[in-house]
Parts: C-alpha cells; structure tokens; sequence
C-alpha cells in the first residue's frame, strides 16, 4: 500500500472514533431505557462551547476538562428529565420527539449565545506531525484515540463488573422486576443520561481542536454517530469501534478519491443498508425468550 | 408482619379488589387461593407496589407502605418473586441471584465476595442453578426459570416473600420439587404469602389460608377446616 491511502486511512479512523464515541452515547441510554436521545450530537456541540468559554475565561486546559465534562453530566440529566421521564412512564414513545425538540432548542440557543460562526478551539496538546514509519501522526490526535479507549474501557468495566452496572442491564430485561429487587428504575434510567451526557461532552472536548466549534457540527456528527449505532447494533461497545473505524476511513478515502462533496454518502448508505438487510446491526444479538 | 386492611385496587376504571383484607404472621406460610380472575395475583402486586391502591392500608412490619413506589417497598423487606418468574434473561443465573441482593450488596466492587456465603446457600438449596450459574438466565427450563425466581426472591433476606403461582405451567414432578422448596423453607421459619391455582398443594403446605371470590376474602381459616368446608371442597377441591 502507497503512503497517501495508509495516511487516509489513519485519519479517517480517527474521526471513526470520535463517531463511535458518539454512538456509545446512545447505546448508554438504550441499555437501560430503549431510548436514545436524538439530540445527542447538540449535546456534544453544546458542551464544546461551554468548554470553549471556561477556557476563554482563562481556565488552563486540564481543569476546563472536567468542567466540560460536569456540564455535559447536567446537560445529560436535564434531557433525561425533561423530555424522556414522562414518555416512559406512560409507555410513549414521546421521548423521540421530545429530545428532537430539545436538540432544535440546543441549536437556536448556541446561535443566539455563541453565534453561527465556527470557532477554532485551543489546546495546549501539540499539533506538529510525528513521523510513524512515514505515517504523520500529530500528539493532538493520539490523545483523542487514547480519550475515547480509556473513557468507553471505565464505562465497560463499570456496566460488567460492578453490581450497579449489572442493574443498568436488569432494568432493560425488565424493568417491573428490576424494582422487586429494589432497583429504582428511574433513578438507574437518570444515571445512564448522566453517563450518556459525560461522554457525549468529551466527544465535544476531544474533536473540537481537530474540526474547531460550532452549531452545525451537531446535525454532522450525530447523523454519522446514529448510522454507526444502527450498524453496529445498539448493544455492542465493541461493535460501535469497529463500525466507527470503518466508516470514518471509509469517508476519508471517498471524499479523496470522489471528492469531498461526497464525503457524507457512505454514511447514509451504510444507514440504509443495515436497515434493509439487518435492523439488529451486525453485532447485534436475538434476545432468546422462553414462555 | 404483613396486614392488609380493606384493600381497593384495579386498572384504570375497573376496580378488581374491593376490601380485600388479610394478614401474615411472623413464621407462618399462608395460602390464597381461589378462581381465576379473582384477585389474587392483582392483591400480590398490589402489595410490592406494582399497583396504586385506591384506598385502604397495607402494614409491613407496623409501617405503612401503600403508594410507596416498588424499589422502596423491597428495601423495607418484601421480596415478590412474581407470577411468570420474570428472570432477567439476557442475565447469569448468579447476575440475577445478585441482584436479588441489591438492596443490601456494596453498589461498585466487593459485592461478590459479600454475597459468596448467601449464594451457596442457594446453590445448596437449588443444586440445579449452582451447575448452571454462568448460563444465561433465559436459557434455562421453566422449572429451573422456577426456582431462580425463588432463589433471588431469597437473597434479599426479606422480612416477607410474595409466592406467586409457582407451580405455573410446569409439569407435575417439577411441581412436586417446587412444593418440596416451599416444605423446606417452611421448615426454617420463613414467612410466605403463597397464590396458587392448585389449591389441594397449597392447603397442604399452608399454616392458614384465604379463599378469594370478586376481589374479597370469602372464606378463611386454618386447612384442616377448609379442607372439610363443603363450599370450598365442591368449588377447589373436587374430583
């Protein structure tokens, strides 16, 4: 392979992986509710601009992070409460609408704040290429891939080892049984939008210094986010990496070859496709259910 | 440690129990039986919370937990091991034995070594779920979908456990080991609330029991009494 296409390749997937990040937001809340918040890449855009703003108030970097990520927790637990509690608890599928709305209402709100210009977005993380057997990589770029790895690794680890995890999955199989035990499934469904928020904040914080801030890179991300979602099945962390890593090459090797106008369609072709061919996603499991 | 006064529940507009009142005491298994259609599951969720009562009081130990929502309920000790089994399929056997412990296990790390103890207490009772706790929960047979349902009604060491339907379509021998469970559990000194279609087993293994008609108690007493009250022998007990 020539040196252009392996250098295509690695900056494609590492958009991949901030499009799986995103993903994993909606697989967060799916796992204990069904339901995903449409409005989760205005989450994402929403807490980039607030972390852009605690940096401009002059906060250093290392401790804009975690205000970001406080905001995107807040941000999270608001859409939960908001516009998905009540739609739940009658058995409605309101919430789709619902976090639709909200979404709308994140954009008209950070034009009206922040403006409709895109903005460049510091960061004190190097952004002169390394050279990697004649790949050009920058630090900037490497911390993205070991942000969005070490975040979904804590959540796995927290959803299969600890028991409050275990009850995030009980809630889903059943949620009448989960509250016999004592699981409050509200309060788990609340935890899993704060997580869901967490994350879709540090997607924000991640990509920014790469593609700068502004109220349209929401409808950009989380259309690419939700085809990797759908492809990938809404249940297997494992599964959105691998499909984000795909799809992010794969738009980078299109919008080079074809161009860059075509730089969205394979995302919206593996969309439709995964819908035709198999609703569950690849990696995606039949439930075996026994009466 | 569990009373029920005058009790009035239902769905939306149709009310199914209309003064429905019982009590279990400390020890004691007691049985409520009667057609279907009757009650007597709805009486059940209706006490773990499931349902909203529209009036009167249900008491667990002393205090008062009607319009409580269900998780609260259960962190009070009352364990419903509902009609059906609803195991967490997608779940271990061990997952769902753990979680039936959720109300008094450490939320993050620790919790299995907390639980080992209990845990083989279970698996000493139900052999049958210690050879297959790693297999997920769904996969296994009614009978064994049973007594997981038991088993994690259990680990919460509740003050109360809600039997519902045990026996459910499951076949005669199974029935048979399921009542076996009950005998046992009887034997060290658990406190039951038992629903049940089959009333002649749950007269059997009863210290008192509840005959339910239209949402209201009909006939109670001790079994030996029932089993010889003509009304109750010609509606349940008959050839």
């Amino acid at each position: 392979m020539n040196q252009a296409l392996i250098q295509l390749l690695v900056s494609g997937a590492l958009m991949g992986l901030v499009y799986a990040l995103v993903a994993y937001g909606f697989q967060l809340t799916y796992a204990t509710s069904k339901s995903i918040n449409f409005g989760q890449g205005e989450l994402v855009m929403l807490s980039a601009f607030f972390s852009l703003t605690l940096t401009n108030l002059g906060l250093p970097y290392y401790l804009m992070i975690p205000g970001g990520l406080l905001f995107g927790v807040v941000a999270g637990l608001f859409v939960e409460r908001a516009g998905v509690r009540l739609a739940l608890e009658q058995k409605s599928e309101g919430w789709i609408l619902m976090t639709i709305i909200l979404g709308l209402f994140g954009v008209s709100a950070a034009e009206n704040i922040w403006g409709r210009d895109d903005r460049p977005f510091p960061t004190p993380i190097p952004t002169e290429p390394m050279q990697f057997f004649g790949i050009s990589i920058t630090p900037l770029e490497i911390s993205v891939a070991l942000g969005v790895f070490m975040i979904m690794v804590i959540i796995e680890l927290f959803k299969r080892k600890t028991l409050l995890g275990k009850a995030f999955a009980a809630v889903s199989a059943d949620r009448d049984a989960a509250e016999l035990m004592g699981i409050s499934a509200t309060r788990t469904i609340m935890l899993s939008y704060g997580l869901s928020g967490l994350v879709a904040a540090l997607a924000g914080i991640l990509v920014s210094p790469i593609t700068t801030v502004g109220p349209t890179m929401a409808s950009a991300l989380v259309l690419k986010a939700f085809s990797v979602a759908v492809v990938a099945g809404l249940e297997s962390g494992f599964g959105v990496v691998i499909v984000g890593l795909f799809l992010g090459s794969l738009e980078s090797l299109t919008s080079f070859y074809v161009g860059s106008g075509w730089r969205e369609a394979p995302g919206l072709v593996l969309l439709i496709l995964a819908l035709a061919v198999r609703p569950t996603g690849i990696f995606g499991k039949a439930v075996i259910r026994k009466v | 440690m569990l009373v029920v006064n005058d009790l009035y529940a239902g769905y939306g507009m149709s009310e199914v129990l209309m003064g429905t009142s019982l009590a279990v005491k400390r020890g004691t298994v007691v049985a409520l039986i009667g057609p279907n259609g009757a009650g007597k599951t709805t009486t059940m969720r209706t006490i773990s919370g499931s349902i909203k009562p529209t009036g009167g009081e249900i008491l667990l130990d002393g205090k008062p937990v009607q319009g409580l929502e269900p998780s609260q309920i259960a962190r009070l000790g009352l364990a419903h091991a509902p009609e059906g089994r609803k195991v967490f399929g997608p779940l271990s056997v061990e997952d769902n034995l753990l979680l039936g412990a959720f109300t008094r296990l450490p939320r993050f790390f620790g919790f299995h070594a907390k639980a080992a103890g209990d845990l083989d207490k279970i698996y000493e009772l139900f052999p049958r779920l210690k050879e297959r706790r790693r297999q997920a929960s769904g996969t296994l047979s009614g009978g064994e979908q049973q007594m997981l349902a038991i088993g994690r009604a259990l680990m919460a060491q509740p003050k109360v456990v809600l039997l519902d339907e045990p026996s459910m379509g499951l076949a005669p021998v199974i029935v048979d080991e399921v009542f076996d469970i009950i005998r046992r559990l009887k034997g060290s000194g658990i406190t039951l609330l038992l629903v049940e279609q089959s009333a002649k087993r749950a007269l059997e293994v009863a210290d008192y029991a509840y005959v339910m008609e239209r949402g209201r108690i009909a006939v109670e007493g001790v079994p030996q009494e029932l089993q010889k009250n003509e009304r109750v022998i010609a509606a349940y007990l008959g050839n």
